[in-house]
């Protein structure tokens, strides 16, 4: 295996109890070495607390986090400047300017002079806020700023993995295409990311591979093209000149067809998407298509699929 | 080195904040200049330090020991434990200090004070001065002038005038009266007025039933004028001799009270007398005034302890901001975020007391240490002293700022070491206006410790003493309680870093 492919993070049945309350239920999942890993759940799913963990600011109380073989514990200070985390809410000083945030937590990290200033600077063309004033204070920054300020404080010490919780929260579209720029780009310097979110656009859009958070539980981890396989994807589509002959002809060739009220028009719903197969059946049969759509699987359904309820419910 | 980063960051926040920084500054300035002008000279003075006999002297005769009476009433009050006694200068200040108010009455022994008391006698001749109440003040030549608006009070100065004079006047009195008895005068009065029973065995010589002590006695010195005196005398003698021996307890011949009465002379601390010294101060801002002398220890304690709310809030906007968090995701030792938190506190701490000292001194006049320190003595009380307080001072910020969740719990755990401290310590009112047994309970407050030792280092005009081991004792006690609350402080902190405990 290459170091590009080896297993940077492994969390091993890791549980966390608030009270009684379940918050993590034994999660166990490998993160390879520059992967976007998307965490995709409801508000409450545990999403933050695995995070929390991870980045050893809080302890599970069962099971066991190895970042490249050195287990993560909140006493093992080390580790911390090989993790980076992006706090959903805005964490950085108002009364500092983006600079000198930056130079303030990259100097906690160790770094110092030309290190350091060069490293501030590229930061703040990553995050696209090289253009700003230097005595203009956060407190006066839009919302998207503000977020793309808190991402850079994150990667200023390099870290190995970049931990993003919901960082696209209350941004507008240009900020979050912005976003999304900076964490491809950090990724393609070999940073590991893990990105939490509840908006399944953001997963589907960056992440090479999704775990499905519920209650605490991971209940689906994989590409997502194999978690699109897990929902159904339906197609409806109204003929001309319908007849009976038609009916017939489609129902033999595709036994799972339902007729709709409608005259001529049909639907099937199928965990392999059968639009190419009817197109070609149509086509050949040299029936003529009114219309056509495709209702194809995504995230949202894959959760509801797996949980019986909505993703934003 | 990293504390040292984020001791810089926070004073670049706290620089940055000009109107917090200004306030910081400004307003112990202001509440010292306002309350001064609004409390009067008065404020800070013990109920005995301004309960005071005043006394004008305008005594020009002689009495006993060739000492005006004047100066032997004067010596009378002031021997009186705990009672004060002040010189006024002159008349017009005297009537002046009443007429404001500043005293409720002045004692005036005037010129011909002496004279008339030496005139005081049982005699037919002499002056009696009393009545059913005391003394005829007029009789003796004594005034007293009173400001009607403080009849209580000049009333008992009043009293403690008659008090005094009686026991002046009355021993003087009896002294010369059992003189008075010695005299071969009164013998022969006496002799003229005694008669004695002549036994029957003697009427041959004595051809009387009674015969006059007086003619018995010259019968006694065969009509020999100088015998007769002589044997005068000796009867005088004998009365008197025999007046001692019947009241043992008292010296008749003492002319003064505590002669009369063999009593033990009070011992020499006991007494103040002092000359009338214009406390009200000079200038606009009244510098010199005693009230300042007050104020300025007060006021410098307290806003030293006030930081806690000021740098209490930074800490718990730092939690609300998240930067909390993210500095305990640094790599960053807790000492070392605590150092950090810690210095900038004791910096500001330090500047602010130095900066109120030196405002009193060089704005207010007010007096700060003594001529003959040493240096020792002078890195003591401004270095060490404050220094223990700013490390008091920032422990508490820290250990409220850590406690603290929310603006809400930091306004109220900050109120107790804030408001009720520093009204337990005597910041807010002086122990002189507080009860005896109030001030043990500022032993349990840092601002007791440190208003104890910033009130020696400033002492007030008739102070010539400081107690060093005080000061000494009150930075040891505030630098322990600085140190019980950091290790505390440390370990919440611990605990929060270690996932078992939320910010």
């Amino acid at each position: 295996m290459t170091l590009a492919h080896s297993v940077i993070l492994k969390i091993q049945n890791i549980s966390k109890l608030h009270g009684h309350f379940k918050a993590l239920n034994n999660i166990s999942i490998e993160i390879k070495r520059g992967e976007i890993i998307g965490l995709l759940g409801p508000n409450g799913a545990g999403k933050s607390t695995l995070l929390s963990i991870i980045s050893g600011a809080s302890t599970s109380t069962t099971g066991t986090i190895h970042l490249t073989g050195e287990q993560i514990q909140p006493g093992n200070l080390q580790l911390r400047s090989r993790i980076g985390l992006v706090p959903q809410d805005f964490a950085f000083y108002e009364d500092l300017t983006a600079r000198e945030n930056l130079i303030f937590f990259g100097q906690l990290y160790g770094l110092n002079g030309t290190t350091l200033a060069n490293k501030v600077n590229e930061i703040l063309e990553i995050i696209g806020l090289d253009e700003i004033k230097n005595d203009q204070y956060p407190r006066f920054f839009s919302g998207g700023m503000k977020r793309r300020l808190n991402l850079g404080i994150a990667l200023v010490h390099s870290p190995d993995i970049l931990m993003l919780d919901e960082p696209t929260v209350g941004v507008d579209p240009q900020s979050r295409n912005r976003i999304f720029e900076a964490i491809k780009k950090i990724n393609t310097t070999g940073t590991t990311i893990i990105y939490t979110t509840h908006y399944m656009e953001e997963a589907e859009s960056l992440c090479d591979r999704i775990a499905i958070l519920d209650r605490g539980k991971i209940i689906a981890f994989d590409t997502l093209e194999n978690l699109l396989t897990l929902a159904q994807s339906t197609i409806n589509f109204t003929i001309k000149n319908d007849r009976h002959e038609n009916f017939g002809l489609l129902r033999k060739n595709l036994p799972s067809l339902k007729e709709s009220t409608t005259p001529g028009s049909y639907s099937l719903t199928s965990c392999k998407n059968p639009t190419p197969e009817i197109i070609n059946f149509l086509v050949n049969g040299q029936i003529e298509i009114i219309n056509l759509n495709v209702d194809s699987p995504n995230l949202e359904k894959v959760f509801l699929t797996l949980t019986g309820r909505h993703l934003r419910d | 080195m990293q504390s040292l980063i984020i001791a810089k960051k926070e004073l670049k926040l706290l620089v940055r904040d000009k109107l917090t920084t200004t306030v910081l500054f400004a307003l112990p300035f202001s509440m010292i200049l306002i309350l001064g002008f609004l409390l009067g000279e008065g404020f800070g003075q013990k109920t005995d330090d301004l309960m005071r006999i005043s006394i004008l002297n305008l005594d020009e005769g002689k009495g006993l020991d060739n000492k005006s009476w004047a100066d032997h009433t004067i010596e009378d009050i002031v021997s009186t434990p705990n009672i004060k006694v002040e010189i006024i200068q002159n008349k017009q200040l005297a009537q002046n200090l009443v007429k404001t108010g500043k005293r409720a009455a002045v004692i005036v022994f005037n010129q011909n004070f002496s004279n008339k008391v030496n005139v005081c006698s049982f005699l037919s001749t002499g002056v009696n001065p009393f009545h059913r109440d005391g003394v005829y003040l007029e009789k003796l030549d004594v005034s007293i002038i009173k400001d009607t608006k403080q009849p209580a009070t000049s009333a008992i100065i009043e009293s403690v005038c008659q008090i005094a004079l009686l026991r002046i006047v009355m021993p003087w009195m009896i002294g010369q009266a059992f003189e008075k008895l010695g005299d071969p005068e009164f013998i022969e009065l006496l002799g003229k007025e005694v008669s004695l029973p002549v036994p029957p065995s003697l009427r041959l010589l004595i051809p009387k039933e009674k015969i006059p002590l007086g003619e018995l006695l010259e019968l006694a010195s065969g009509k020999d004028v100088a015998l007769a005196r002589n044997y005068r005398e000796k009867v005088g003698a004998g009365i008197q001799t025999a007046l001692i021996g019947q009241f043992k307890n008292y010296n008749l011949t003492g002319k003064s009270w505590a002669s009369l009465t063999r009593s033990i002379n009070p011992t020499e601390t006991d007494k103040t007398l002092t000359l009338y010294q214009n406390e009200d101060g000079a200038g606009i801002l009244k510098r010199g005034a005693i009230r300042y002398q007050i104020l300025v220890p007060s006021f410098t304690v307290m806003f030293a302890f006030s930081l806690i709310l000021i740098s209490g809030w930074i800490f718990v906007a730092e939690k609300r901001q998240g930067t909390f968090d993210r500095l305990l995701g640094t790599p960053v030792s807790t000492i070392n975020i605590l150092i950090g938190k810690f210095l900038p506190i004791v910096l500001i701490s330090l500047f602010q007391i130095l900066f109120l000292l030196a405002f009193g001194k060089i704005l207010l006049g007010i007096k700060i240490g003594q001529y003959d320190w040493s240096i020792t003595n002078w890195m003591t009380s401004l270095i060490f002293l404050p220094f223990a307080t700013s490390i008091c001072v920032a422990s508490f910020s820290l250990f409220i700022g850590i406690l603290a969740k929310n603006e809400t719990q930091l306004a109220l755990f900050s109120s107790i070491p804030v408001c009720l401290f520093a009204l337990l310590g005597g910041c807010i009112f002086p122990w002189e206006m507080m009860p005896d047994n109030a001030k043990n309970l500022s032993a349990f407050t840092p601002q007791g410790w440190a208003l104890d030792a910033f009130r020696e280092i400033m002492p007030s005009a008739f102070d010539t003493s400081t107690d060093f081991q005080l000061i000494l004792k009150s930075s040891l006690v505030l630098l322990t309680m600085g140190l019980i609350l950091t290790f505390m402080t440390w370990g919440i902190f611990e605990r929060i870093r270690l996932g078992h405990a939320k910010a």
